[in-house]
């Protein structure tokens, strides 16, 4: 039967209308798998030079952790009273960024928005990715990360236990469940899609990885009321894992009675503040995904308009948390409280302070306009200030609060990052990058069967 | 011998069931093509499909998934067991601290509820994987391709006289290619 006979769905609802509005009606279902496992083929000298490039940056930040087991924690830059530094910064900077792939993917599931099909893989590998990156952070941090299963609660001989009380304890139960639940929704995400990529896949090598990850899938009936009944619960519970998560990391800091961290305002500034980071570095990927791939057709300007307005609306959030900051610092009773909103803009680091508020809540502003959102060069170095000044925002609190304790005694002892810290961040960046670069050339990054389902169905009609 | 194994693994299933397999370009033709069946008493087809279509849902008569019965017994075991974990660890090694109560149930929370999450989700995996019959290595019911492309196949497994009433009737609602399997 060819093409031409296919007449569409007329009665349309209100449902449909959503769905279909972002996807060009010369999609098909063909056309779209096609398109989607066009990326995953034997990769070209472009992808070769930047996976080596980013292979050596890691083989960098290697040398750099190599050097810290063997020498000591002490090559790091961190020293007393600022014994949390550059490593807890990346850690969390790190796990914000991996909050927007369960936002897109089960959030707005959730909430049916539709957009969010053709960008949900990319910020789903995002998230598992930026977990794994984020998860080595506290081992580094150690010193010594063989010891790093003392973290976990085992049977034990003498009865030891890790302290349930702690938030650090709260951290590992809340980084280890987020990290499994994001793996768990990613990968079955991707079983329809693997097994379009094991029918369709260009050469043996990609079908046989397709056929591995689809578990034998085959669109029976009862495969899919069993997929969807069991991916309702996954977005069911990732949803308010996401928020509890970050909010868990932010009790890191806000349990402590330290001046800056103590208070209830962390765990939402925190969470926006993650959204804020994340969505902007997914925007980051999308961008040079559609348009190296040429897939402007799938992800469209007007899917990454609909994410930029996430950041503005975050972004608005988190210049709302850091203005209540200062008001109840100002309002409140505690003059080491005042002091140190003062010299977070003024002290030592007044440009870590600065760079923070013109990242993520001045430069943002620009979103404002419509032509800023649809402009995607400009969006793109938008997006890559919001990631600069997220992370200077965590190491804003971390660094600036623990140089300037109650005693007055350590104030002039001052962090200065190490090149070991240097080399472990680039790496960190290397490290994330790296499976995200393998990712893409094996695995479908675009949900073929959920975009798909935005497609209006082939409908004879005939009476 | 590794290519041997790739081979084996990517080659079609061998035909085993008897049955006829239609397969469909319209989604209301399959649609139809299911009503009409189960109303001549083939209770037992399945249909394939790249997406699902509530129209093959409601032909189907399909009601929820048991999966979250599954769920909710994971997600129950991981709230008791996160708390249980915790007021065991504090009671088998007591360290009092300020005088204060051995079982502090607020920070508990946090432990109790990330773990309700952690055990709910691998319930979910398990008990979808249960149902939905996987992970297997080949496809135990006959496949084509298309179905993870474009295409929509409706499997009835009958065989004789009932397997040419069925081909008749699956090419009757508009069955663009119907292969029998006898």
């Amino acid at each position: 039967m060819s093409e031409e006979e296919i007449t569409y769905e007329t009665e349309m609802t209100a449902d449909d209308v959503g769905a279909t509005e972002h996807v060009p009606e010369t999609v098909t279902q063909k056309s779209l798998t096609a398109d989607c496992l066009r990326l995953i083929q034997r990769p070209g000298w472009l992808w070769w030079v930047v996976f080596l490039f980013d292979l050596a940056i890691l083989a960098v930040a290697m040398v750099a952790e190599r050097n810290q087991i063997v020498q000591g924690i002490g090559v790091a830059g961190h020293t007393r009273p600022v014994m949390w530094a550059s490593y807890v910064t990346n850690f969390v900077f790190w796990v914000g960024i991996a909050h927007c792939g369960t936002l897109v993917s089960a959030i707005l599931f959730l909430f049916r928005s539709h957009f969010r099909r053709a960008v949900y893989r990319v910020a789903e590998a995002m998230t598992v990715f930026g977990v794994m990156t984020a998860g080595l952070f506290p081992i580094i941090h150690l010193g010594r990360p063989w010891f790093a299963y003392w973290l976990f609660p085992y049977p034990h001989q003498r009865q030891l236990w890790p302290n349930f009380r702690s938030p650090l304890e709260w951290d590992v139960f809340a980084v280890s469940t987020y990290l499994t639940v994001s793996t768990i929704f990613f990968l079955v995400g991707i079983i329809p899609d693997a097994a379009a990529q094991r029918d369709h896949g260009a050469n043996r090598f990609y079908r046989l990885i397709g056929h591995i990850f689809s578990f034998g899938w085959t669109g029976a009936n009862h495969q899919w009321k069993h997929f969807y009944g069991a991916y309702l619960y996954f977005a069911a519970f990732a949803t308010p894992l996401v928020l509890s998560v970050h909010s868990v990391v932010s009790w890191d800091f806000a349990m402590a009675q330290v001046p800056g961290w103590h208070s209830t305002i962390f765990a939402p500034y925190f969470v926006a503040g993650a959204i804020f980071s994340g969505v902007a570095l997914v925007i980051n990927l999308l961008i040079p995904i559609r348009s190296v791939f040429k897939l402007e057709h799938i992800v469209t300007v007007d899917h990454i308009e609909k994410l930029s307005k996430l950041v503005l609306l975050t972004s608005t959030i988190v210049t709302y948390s850091y203005l209540v900051e200062i008001f109840s610092a100002w309002y409140g009773p505690s003059s080491n409280e005042r002091d140190m909103f003062v010299w977070r803009f003024f002290g030592h680091f007044w440009w870590a302070g600065w760079t923070m508020a013109t990242c993520n809540s001045f430069i943002p502003l620009l979103l404002w306009s419509k032509k800023v959102r649809r402009n995607l060069p400009l969006l793109f170095v938008i997006c890559l200030f919001v990631n600069v000044g997220m992370w200077f925002e965590r190491f804003v609190i971390i660094v600036s609060s623990l140089a300037r304790p109650f005693d007055p005694a350590p104030w002039g002892v001052n962090y200065k990052m190490s090149w070991t810290e240097g080399a472990i961040l680039a790496g960190s960046f290397a490290w994330f990058f790296m499976f995200f670069l393998i990712f893409i050339r094996v695995l479908p990054a675009f949900s073929l069967a959920e975009i798909k389902e935005t497609l209006r169905a082939p409908m004879r009609r005939k009476a | 011998m590794i290519q041997k194994l790739v081979d084996r693994l990517l080659a079609p299933a061998p035909q085993k069931h008897a049955g006829v397999m239609g397969i469909f370009e319209y989604v209301d033709d399959a649609a139809a093509a299911v009503r009409a069946l189960r109303q001549v008493g083939h209770k037992d087809l399945s249909v394939y499909s790249p997406v699902p279509h509530h129209d093959l849902e409601h032909a189907l008569e399909q009601g929820p998934s048991l999966v979250r019965w599954v769920t909710f017994g994971g997600a129950t075991l991981g709230l008791t067991g996160g708390f249980s974990l915790c007021i065991y660890s504090v009671i088998s090694y007591p360290l009092v601290v300020g005088g204060k109560e051995l079982i502090s149930l607020p920070p508990f929370v946090v432990i109790g509820y990330e773990s309700m999450i952690l055990l709910g989700a691998l319930a979910n995996l398990m008990g979808m994987l249960a149902l939905a019959r996987l992970p297997q290595v080949k496809s135990k019911a006959p496949y084509d391709p298309r179905f993870s492309l474009d295409k929509i196949g409706i499997w009835v497994p009958c065989t004789g006289d009932d397997a040419a009433r069925v081909e008749k009737m699956l090419r009757g609602q508009g069955a663009e290619e119907v292969k029998v399997h006898a």
